[in-house]
């Protein structure tokens, strides 16, 4: 009964905190606790919700097959019979992959709701935080559960507009406002590709929704060809680069730090970001189709892992650390499903929503307690004051560096085992590579933050409860939620996949491989951070390296390179169209605008007031209007020149 | 059987709408004279249910078709829906600006010509022969010319009154000329009959005469350029409720009549017109954006922009299509609200401030916000900003053009981006300029609620426009079946 | 072609009545200014005071109320030579016409049209 009716309408899972977001934002702004709780409850209502929801998914396979859809018409352009006319639909559409991630998004939404409500108190802001946190949330729910690409695209641009309002919420801080115009530009840049990929989509398939696509596009060939499907593919995927934060356009991830911590949480776990990897995977349809758009997203995943942890190797600020590991992780999920595995990918986004939030919230509760002072090297043996943060942090550290049984290993080792299976030995080398970088940087931070000696000019103290319950929660989510695809239990496989559900062989190697370069990768770390508790061979090593570790520390250069550009090409032609601009274009347009507006004024003149001159322009015009007619009609004109009729 | 065979028995039910409204009228007439002055106040009240409640009638009479008198009457979907949107913008004009009216005086009178005005345009809504096309307009007119002198103590009103007399006589007159002669080529003022006996006979130079003489004589009521010059100093003059009502009811009511005769009458003779109304709806988008731009009155200014907007419905016109049909409905609509809107917010100002100058409307966004945004969401729906409604509406109607007339849609199109300068430039005003008095203003119940809910429409059409467009589609629909 | 060589001779003939009048009477008119021929009128009598003077709207209102009940008449007349024939509707719609018309007289009268003052 209540299964059903969650299912039924799980319209009401984003439309909950959006109409918390109105309620706030008109009614209860002057209160702060109150707006808080209308926020949190709202969210957690629609988790319930969306938990009742899934619950129904996840007990019939036959979702797994034919997803459940229910739609309301929301535009139609055109009349009624006329073949060729646009309908836009909203709706829901249910299977096991919206299901999972309705549910996941909402159920760390909550927690980080919940968080904010510790972390945000004093705040001149706060009611209005809470506000956007939840249109943030819905856009997200909406996204998610979104049965055609138009109404998807919408809540991917609500999901960047609130990215923009959340990441510049601080706006007297010079910084949050450059990097908020820095999100939404790098991704307005991506959804441009991303509408013209949809549009390319409407006018070759006629529909937007998403069933209908999977079908048409299954038999493509009646449509279009390879090619103009391939160009789809990719400006369809130039939208997950940007919002996922894939090389190129992932400068703006770590920039989007700048924002509260709760945001950022948000951003990197739940929401945002995740937006692009679940894009791809809801239209794995037609990366299906097209092999090179496949390869493309497999690369660029692959790459874009490799890079981030490379970067993230050198950091010294703690949320950039974990901004650089999101990136890399982000390539993870984008690498399975380059790969074709939904499985995988949706599995890693699964676990890593877990450990990625509970990091960052971690995170922030380290920097509540050192007042926001974020350079890991200026910390240390927070463990003793901080029990609760610490140790969840660690339960982190070991999912995302692939201890077993924690959840990252399993999603991981999914990974790596498709890409083997596949046949892609060099992704899968630098997929293996990443990891023992990851286990590396991440205990690198782990044991300058947490553990060895403590600085005497800190005075930490465990955050309040608010805070830390969302940690406790989280973490025993990074612990446990790999375990439902375990390869010898894979109940995970079995709902979610695209095409046909595979099980791969165990394969003992490629999990042997991945524990051990994730224990070496810890191992290193210790010896480098922990045990050597001056960091010589950290100094040496960077001093030997230093070329590469500038390189590193300054990600590459690519921000300054983009700046660069920025200077040189597009200010330069920018300087040169000014010119143009100003003499040639400002004169013509000046001219245009003086000319428009004189001719207003000129026309005016007519505007006499006397009723004479406004009857003799009355009788013109009807003058006028008999030699339009008699030079317009056809018949009449003919008639005038003597043609037949 | 001619039409004015006595014998052919009336079935009243099919005017109840009318004769609703004639009895409210009248009704409030009556009231006016045995209350005392004090009481009159009330009867914008009066007005205002009476009109909710025939709305309500109304509605449920959606769906209902027929002809009265051998097709000298029309019903239909199509009327009706004209009808709803009249009655609507009077019952708007009314609650919007009762405080205005009451400072005027003259209750009475106002409220009981605002719907003998409302019943000429239902009239002509459901017009089927000349005859009763020409009864509805002046009934209209008429009404509207005392409405528009009503503050007699002001020159301006006066003198706006004066105008509209004599020049809407004049097009009166030459409508009338066309009219006759249509009726002396065909031998009948029944559009359905005058639409097939035009399609028997070749294209007389008098039929298109005839044309000319109607485009002229309705174009003035749309204030189509260059018919177009009355309206301006009108609009200026009138008090500004009537105003409103002038630039809303009375160009959707000739619209509602144009349709009607254009596409009823005189469809065997589109190519004759169809170029024609292109022409003026490009001239009347192109002079009315121009002139708009250097005003500084918020009254003369909003004229203007309704001299545009009627350029922009005469688009739906062209293609004499069910699509554009629809497309001219659902502008219509919209437009009542955003005018409306405007309007009521400038009503008020003057109320408050005895001033309709756009330089005193300064930092109006911190005297009072609503009023301030309500006035914002109208102008940006009618610049055509989505997601207002205007948007849409302009989307509607440049749709069904775009085959054939693409140098329309470019006019239309960098217009709109014209128009976006004089609009915003009031919204700067607004937002931007500090105010000379911050005290702020406080807006009396009927009027918030008219500029709450006029901004929500225009807000929500433009998000969701699918029950309205559905609703036009169907009236659009029955114009055909006849 | 004969069609619209009539409008076009109708047009012509209409534009030479006009301006031929008007040109005629500026070519043979005597150009003779003398201070008589300068005054407002020619012959009468030197206006006395303001010319600008507002005749009472009594008459108008008068002449307006007349009107309409003339017009009644006319609607009147052939319906009550009818009248036998008819059914009772048409008899509650020439009441309610009548009853209209009462209205406006009523409303006349108490806002003080029919009192010459």
């Amino acid at each position: 009964m209540l299964v059903e009716f969650a299912m039924m309408h799980a319209w009401l899972v984003p439309l909950l905190p959006a109409l918390a977001f109105l309620v706030i934002v008109f009614l209860t702004r002057p209160f702060e606790k109150l707006s808080a709780i209308i926020a949190v409850g709202s969210m957690a209502i629609a988790c319930v919700i969306a938990s009742f929801a899934a619950y129904g998914i996840f007990t019939n396979h036959e979702y797994t097959k034919t997803p459940l859809v229910y739609a309301a018409k929301w535009l139609s352009l055109g009349m009624p019979g006329v073949t060729d006319s646009l309908m836009v639909h909203v709706g829901v559409q249910l299977d096991p992959v919206s299901a999972m991630m309705m549910f996941m998004v909402s159920f760390i939404s909550t927690f980080i709701f919940l968080y904010s409500v510790g972390y945000m108190k004093g705040d001149p802001g706060y009611s209005v935080f809470f506000a956007y946190l939840s249109l943030f949330g819905a856009s997200m729910l909406l996204l998610v559960i979104s049965s055609n690409l138009l109404q998807m695209f919408v809540a991917w641009e609500l999901v960047g507009l609130c990215s923009y309002l959340l990441i510049g919420f601080y706006t007297h801080k010079i910084s949050a406002r450059e990097a908020a115009k820095k999100a939404f530009v790098t991704c307005r840049v991506a959804d441009f590709g991303l509408l013209l990929g949809l549009l390319a989509l409407q006018i070759t398939f006629g529909t937007l929704n998403l069933v209908e696509l999977g079908e048409k596009i299954h038999n493509f060939q009646e449509y279009t060809s390879i090619g103009m499907l391939t160009l789809i593919a990719v400006l369809v995927f130039i939208g997950p680069i940007g919002k996922s934060g894939q090389f190129p356009l992932h400068v703006w991830l770590p920039d989007a730090m700048e924002g509260p911590t709760p945001v950022s949480a948000l951003i990197h776990a739940a929401t945002m970001v995740v937006a692009g990897v679940y894009l791809v995977g809801r239209t794995m349809f037609l990366f299906h189709e097209v092999e090179s758009a496949m390869q493309l997203v497999a690369v660029t995943g692959a790459f874009t892992a490799l890079f981030a942890a490379t970067i993230a190797l050198t950091q010294r600020e703690i949320k950039r650390i974990l901004a650089y590991s999101t990136v890399s992780q982000l390539g993870y999920m984008m690498l399975a499903l380059g790969v074709g595995s939904l499985t995988a990918g949706m599995f890693h986004m699964w676990t890593h929503a877990f450990f990625k939030a509970l990091m960052f919230l971690a995170a922030g509760s380290v920097l509540t307690a050192l007042h926001h002072k974020a350079d890991v090297w200026e910390m240390g043996g927070l463990i003793k004051k901080m029990p609760i943060t610490g140790w969840t942090f660690v339960i982190g550290g070991l999912a995302i560096a692939g201890i077993p049984p924690f959840a990252g290993f399993w999603s991981k080792d999914e990974i790596l085992v498709a890409t083997l299976a596949e046949g892609h030995y060099v992704l899968f080398a630098m997929a293996a590579f990443t990891a023992f970088l990851t286990a590396f940087y991440m205990w690198r931070m782990i044991f300058l933050v947490f553990f060895g000696d403590e600085k005497p000019e800190n005075h930490p103290q465990e955050s309040p409860w608010t805070m830390t319950v969302p940690l406790i929660v989280l973490a025993v989510g990074a612990i446990g939620a790999g375990w439902f695809g375990t390869p010898w239990y894979n109940v995970w496989a079995e709902w979610i996949y695209f095409g046909e559900p595979h099980h791969g062989p165990i394969n003992y190697g490629a999990m042997l491989l991945s524990i051990v370069l994730a224990g070496s990768g810890i191992y290193l770390a210790y010896t480098m951070y922990l045990k050597d508790a001056q960091k010589k061979r950290a100094r040496k090593l960077a001093e030997w390296f230093g070329p590469v570790y500038r390189m590193l520390y300054n990600k590459y250069y690519i921000d300054e390179l983009y700046l660069w550009f920025n200077h040189a090409l597009v200010d330069g032609t920018a300087r040169l169209f000014y010119l143009f601009d100003l003499y040639v274009v400002d004169g013509l347009v000046n001219g245009i605008g003086t000319f428009t507006k004189s001719s207003g004024d000129g026309l005016r003149v007519f505007q006499t007031g006397r009723l004479q001159n406004y009857a003799l322009i009355f009788f013109l015009g009807v003058l006028a209007v008999a030699v339009l007619v008699t030079f317009t009609g056809p018949s009449a004109a003919s008639l005038v020149l003597g043609g037949v009729k | 059987m001619t039409p004015f065979d006595f014998s052919i028995p009336i079935n009243p039910s099919a005017l109840t709408l009318e004769m609703l409204v004639a009895a409210l009228g009248l009704g409030i007439l009556i009231l006016g004279i045995i209350s005392p002055k004090g009481a009159r106040s009330g009867l914008g009240w009066v007005s205002f249910l009476g009109l909710m409640g025939i709305i309500g009638v109304a509605i449920t009479m959606w769906g209902q078709s027929g002809e009265l008198l051998a097709g000298m009457y029309l019903l239909d979907n199509y009327a009706l829906f004209w009808k709803i949107t009249f009655m609507v913008a009077a019952a708007l004009v009314i609650l919007g600006n009762m405080r205005y009216v009451d400072k005027v005086g003259n209750q009475a009178e106002y409220y009981s010509l605002t719907i003998f005005a409302t019943l000429g345009m239902m009239v002509m809504a459901s017009a089927g022969d000349l005859m009763t096309l020409y009864l509805g307009l002046e009934l209209m007119t008429i009404a509207f010319v005392i409405l528009v002198c009503l503050r007699k103590t002001d020159n301006k009103s006066v003198e706006a009154g004066m105008k509209y007399i004599l020049l809407a006589g004049m097009s009166s007159a030459v409508l009338l000329y066309g009219l006759s002669l249509l009726y002396g080529l065909t031998g009948s003022v029944i559009m359905l009959d005058i639409s097939r006996i035009i399609a028997m006979q070749p294209v007389s130079p008098a039929l298109v005469l005839a044309l000319v003489m109607i485009i002229a004589g309705l174009g003035f009521k749309i204030s189509a350029v260059p018919f177009h010059m009355w309206s301006p100093d009108v609009y200026e003059g009138a008090p500004t409720p009537v105003t409103s009502f002038l630039s809303m009811g009375s160009k959707a009511a000739s619209f509602a009549i144009i349709l009607r005769l254009f596409i009823t009458a005189l469809p065997g003779v589109w190519e004759n017109w169809a170029m024609v109304i292109a022409i003026l709806a490009g001239i009347t988008i192109i002079i009315g954006n121009l002139v708009a731009m250097p005003q500084t009155n918020i009254k003369r200014l909003l004229a203007y922009s309704s001299i545009a907007q009627a350029g922009y419905i005469m688009v739906g016109m062209v293609t004499a299509s069910e699509a554009g049909i629809k497309g001219v409905m659902f502008y219509a609509f919209l437009y009542v609200f955003a005018t409306a809107g405007a309007f009521t917010v400038a009503a008020y100002f003057y109320n408050v401030t005895g001033s309709d100058e756009l330089k005193d409307y300064a930092g109006l966004s911190q005297r009072s916000p609503l009023m301030a945004a309500v006035m914002l969401v109208a102008l940006l729906s009618m610049a055509g900003i989505p997601p207002l409604a205007g948007f849409v509406g302009k989307f509607y109607l440049f749709k069904t053009i775009v085959d054939g007339y693409l140098w329309l849609v470019f006019i239309g199109l960098i217009m709109s981006m014209v128009s976006v300068y004089y609009y915003l430039r009031v919204a700067l005003v607004m937002y931007r300029d500090e105010p000379k008095d911050p005290s702020p203003i406080n807006v009396s119940g009927p009027v918030t609620v008219t500029l709450i809910l006029t901004m929500l429409v225009t807000l929500i059409i433009g998000i969701y426009p699918g029950p309205l467009s559905e609703v036009v589609n169907s009236a659009a629909h029955s114009f055909f079946l006849h | 072609m004969s069609d619209w060589a009539g409008v076009f001779i109708f047009f012509t003939v209409a534009l030479v009545f006009g301006a031929g009048g008007i040109l005629t009477s500026f070519l043979i008119q005597p150009r003779r200014a003398n201070p008589v021929k300068m005054e407002e009128y020619e012959c009468g009598v030197p206006t006395i005071g303001p010319t600008w003077v507002q005749f009472r709207t009594s008459y108008f209102l008068y002449a307006l109320l007349f009107v309409i009940f003339d017009v009644e008449t006319i609607y009147l007349y052939p319906w009550a030579v009818r009248f036998n024939n008819m059914q009772i509707f048409t008899f509650i719609e020439m009441i309610i016409f009548i009853f209209i018309l009462i209205v406006g007289l009523w409303y006349a009268w108490k806002e003080g049209a029919l009192e010459w003052k």
